[in-house]
């Protein structure tokens, strides 16, 4: 089998840990990328929070420092940067590097058994144009008039000359189609990895479900970025170039500024299922392990996930369902958006059944995993509310959209991504944990958010708008100042709560206790190689007999003596007499 | 730790550069298909089009145009055919054909923009404008990238063992797939064209 040769590794070490092709070093690069960005995002957050606590009134410690000069209160004008990059940071440059590059790029070589991605250098390319992205949204924040501040939608007029005139709404809208090139060329490589690189025996109802979620959101990542690709670049050149696709009325145009909603939207919201997609994956999978059982009904999980890459195409009308939409279109995108929870429930539901009755252990990764299930079905439920017609005319552009989009796109991304990394890490960095801080960063973690995106979506439920700059000033929302503060304490204490894993993370990268070949007891491939893996991953491309998750078969605790089988291993030679765990026959290459 | 393995094996990796040529043209496919969203959107939403005032544009050039560069996707395409015979000559001879006919595109269509300015419509002009101007400049963009691969293309043209030989990279008769994926390129560039061609300037 040379399709797959092993190359020696890069021995300078620009090659070896700057600009390596290596998916493993390029997956680590991504966590950086993610975390630190993460880390700002998060900022960004408390800021809005502080706001919403004691509007108008001077940001302790930090405020005078980074806006000197209105004397460290918050402006209006700071405001609208601040939560427009709040939102922007977290979807595209924290969230999508962390979930998609960093586990992307892992996994899916070393779980479908490949030397690595399909195309390396491209996934080098891939991180490096990306990295410019980020830079382009750092320099936006020092140039005059500030960064980006239309909201993370970018919608026009307010996002033209007209709204924004300055040089950093264009820095912003240029790194966002920055980013969209880079998620297409890891978008490719994943796609063509997966459908080329499988290793002998590894049919598609054999990866890993974390493989399936990944795969199914590259490509609805490389059928629908582009879109949004299509959508910055006319929004670039209606700020530069000086045409006018949406500047319109009194704004001095002949253009349509829905247009953009609608090119915005049918990305849109693909994205937030393309976020959500290798969550749920990883989600399905570690329950699994950690039950250990099967994974319930394993083809009928995929089945859902592939109904919902599917369906995810079809609804983002219920985004605009307040534009003077045609209410007949209206009608058929709220079928379409409630038929969507039908493959949802499935998955759900599998969730579940696969708990049920396991022997489930409960170390860092499970509970991460457990959060989400939690987190998501909140927010799932609540989407109901918001795709029905009736219901979301009074419920649009409140803090109850806020909350809910919190809980399903990022409180369930945020939690499956720390589900990864607690899980993934000491095969990333041949290192342990510590299960006590990492234990405290969850209760922390869920409590905080519950309570967080909750209070979100009573203030909206309330009546609250989302995006004020200070509520209280208009008298029928006064009272829910003191809702709003309690919020805040609770965002406060989820922002130090993240304390314990920067410290947890930095001491465990350099000095955490080594960890073993396979600590979590787990038959996926990955973890039949060493911790870290060797440059090429495999020395021998393993020989896959069956299916992720093989566990508590009596028959192999009888055979072996514990409770799990990895996915390259065949029973000895006593069973195959009574024929009944007999490896299938291998298709090798 | 093993040494670099020479050779891999040929039509393993021809099919997998294939598949992710077809992923890629799928993604860019989407984004000139958000650009003829907008367009049919806009002129749907529109009473009359051209819009009442905007001068109609011409057909005649761009139809010549198109007429180019759909000759020049079978010269590429009968280049490939040529270098997998091994007649890297005629092969090469076939992408330079290809090359000139491109940048013969690129000309006129910067002729179509200087008659179109003529009379009088501006990119400022409304999604009309917008669409006519930015809409195939950034087609055009494609076209110089697609030259600029062909000038790779026959840079990269060598016989097999003719020194200085590349292991990856040198492209002959034995190692087409690069030349296959940027065909696909041309090709994609073309039908886009052909596409903006019907509904920009006919329909």
């Amino acid at each position: 089998m040379d399709i797959q040769p092993i190359h020696a590794p890069p021995t300078s070490f620009l090659r070896r840990y700057i600009f390596s092709t290596d998916h493993k070093v390029i997956a680590k690069q991504f966590v950086w990328a993610g975390l630190v960005f993460l880390a700002f995002g998060g900022m960004l957050a408390m800021a809005i929070r502080w706001q919403w606590a004691y509007p108008g009134a001077e940001v302790p410690a930090v405020g005078r420092l980074l806006m000197p000069r209105s004397g460290g209160v918050i402006t209006p004008g700071t405001y609208q940067s601040i939560f427009t990059m709040h939102g922007l940071i977290m979807i595209f440059f924290a969230i999508t590097p962390l979930l998609i590059g960093a586990f992307g790029n892992y996994c899916i070589p070393l779980m479908i058994g490949a030397r690595d991605m399909a195309f390396p250098w491209l996934n080098a390319a891939s991180f490096w144009t990306f990295m410019l992205s980020q830079l382009l949204v750092i320099v936006s924040f020092t140039v005059q008039l500030g960064t980006a501040a239309a909201g993370w939608t970018t919608y026009p007029p307010l996002s033209t000359n007209v709204g924004t005139p300055g040089m950093g709404q264009t820095l912003v809208v240029a790194a966002v189609f920055v980013t969209g090139v880079a998620t297409i060329m890891g978008g490719v490589n994943y796609v063509t990895t997966v459908i080329r690189f499988r290793a002998p025996g590894m049919t598609y109802m054999r990866m890993p479900l974390t493989v399936w979620g990944l795969w199914l959101t590259a490509i609805l990542n490389v059928l629908f970025v582009p879109v949004l690709g299509s959508a910055a670049l006319l929004l670039l050149l209606d700020r530069s170039f000086g045409t006018q696709f949406f500047i319109a009325g009194a704004a001095g145009g002949k253009g349509d500024p829905i247009l953009f909603q609608h090119l915005f939207w049918i990305f849109g919201h693909p994205e937030v299922y393309i976020l959500i997609l290798p969550a749920w994956g990883i989600v399905s999978d570690l329950l699994s392990f950690f039950a250990r059982k099967p994974a319930y009904w394993y083809k009928g999980s995929v089945y859902a996930m592939s109904a919902v890459t599917v369906l995810s195409a079809v609804v983002y009308g219920h985004h605009m369902f307040l534009t003077g939409m045609n209410p007949l279109l209206g009608q058929g995108f709220m079928l379409l958006t409630l038929i969507i929870s039908v493959p949802a429930e499935v998955l759900f539901l599998n969730w579940l059944h696969t708990l049920w009755k396991g022997s489930i252990r409960l170390p860092s990764p499970m509970l991460f995993a457990l959060g989400v299930v939690f987190v998501f079905g909140l927010g799932g439920l609540t989407g109901v509310f918001l795709g029905t017609i009736s219901t979301d005319l009074y419920l649009h552009d409140t803090m109850f959209v806020v909350g809910h989009f919190h809980f399903t796109m990022a409180a369930a991304s945020f939690l499956a991504s720390f589900a990864a990394l607690y899980y993934w890490f000491p095969k990333m960095w041949g290192r342990q944990m510590n299960e006590t801080l990492a234990k405290l960063h969850f209760w922390g973690s869920v409590v905080g958010i519950t309570l967080v995106f909750g209070g979100q979506m009573v203030a909206g439920y309330s009546g609250q708008q989302r995006r004020l700059y200070d509520p209280y000033q208009y008298t029928f929302l006064s009272h829910l100042h003191e809702l709003n503060k309690w919020t805040s304490f609770a965002a406060f204490a989820l922002g130090l709560v993240q304390i314990t894993f920067v410290a947890n993370f930095f001491y465990s990268v350099f000095a955490g206790k080594k960890a073993e070949k396979n600590p979590w007891k787990v038959g996926t491939l990955e973890w039949e190689t060493e911790s870290p893996p060797p440059y090429h991953n495999f020395d021998v491309i393993p020989l896959v007999v069956r299916g992720p998750h093989e566990y508590s078969n009596p028959e192999v605790t009888k055979l072996l003596g514990r409770d799990w089988l990895s996915q390259t291993e065949t029973l000895p030679e006593a069973t195959s007499s009574t024929g009944s765990v007999a490896p299938e026959a291998i298709g090798a290459e | 730790m093993g040494t670099v393995v020479e050779l891999r094996p040929r039509a393993h990796e021809e099919f997998t550069s294939s598949l992710g040529m077809i992923v890629f043209l799928a993604s860019w496919a989407m984004m000139f298909a958000a650009l003829f969203f907008v367009y049919g959107f806009a002129r749907t939403k529109s009473v009359a089009w051209p819009p009442p005032g905007a001068p109609p544009l011409p057909v005649a050039l761009p139809a010549l145009n198109t007429v180019i560069l759909l000759v020049s996707s079978f010269t590429f395409a009968h280049g490939l055919k040529e270098l997998r015979r091994g007649r890297r000559e005629a092969f090469k001879a076939m992408v330079t054909v290809t090359l000139a006919l491109g940048a013969l595109f690129l000309v006129l269509q910067l002729v179509l923009f200087r008659q179109v300015a003529a009379t009088g419509l501006s990119i400022g002009d409304g999604i009309y404008g917008a669409v006519f101007y930015s809409f195939t400049a950034f087609h055009g963009l494609h076209v110089a990238a697609g030259l600029g691969i062909l000038l790779w293309v026959l840079f990269q043209t060598r016989a097999p063992n003719a020194p200085p030989t590349a292991r990856r990279g040198a492209i002959n008769e034995h190692n087409t797939s690069a030349v296959r994926v940027c065909t696909m390129f041309w090709h994609f560039v073309d039908v886009v064209w052909v596409l903006m061609f019907l509904t920009i300037y006919v329909l």
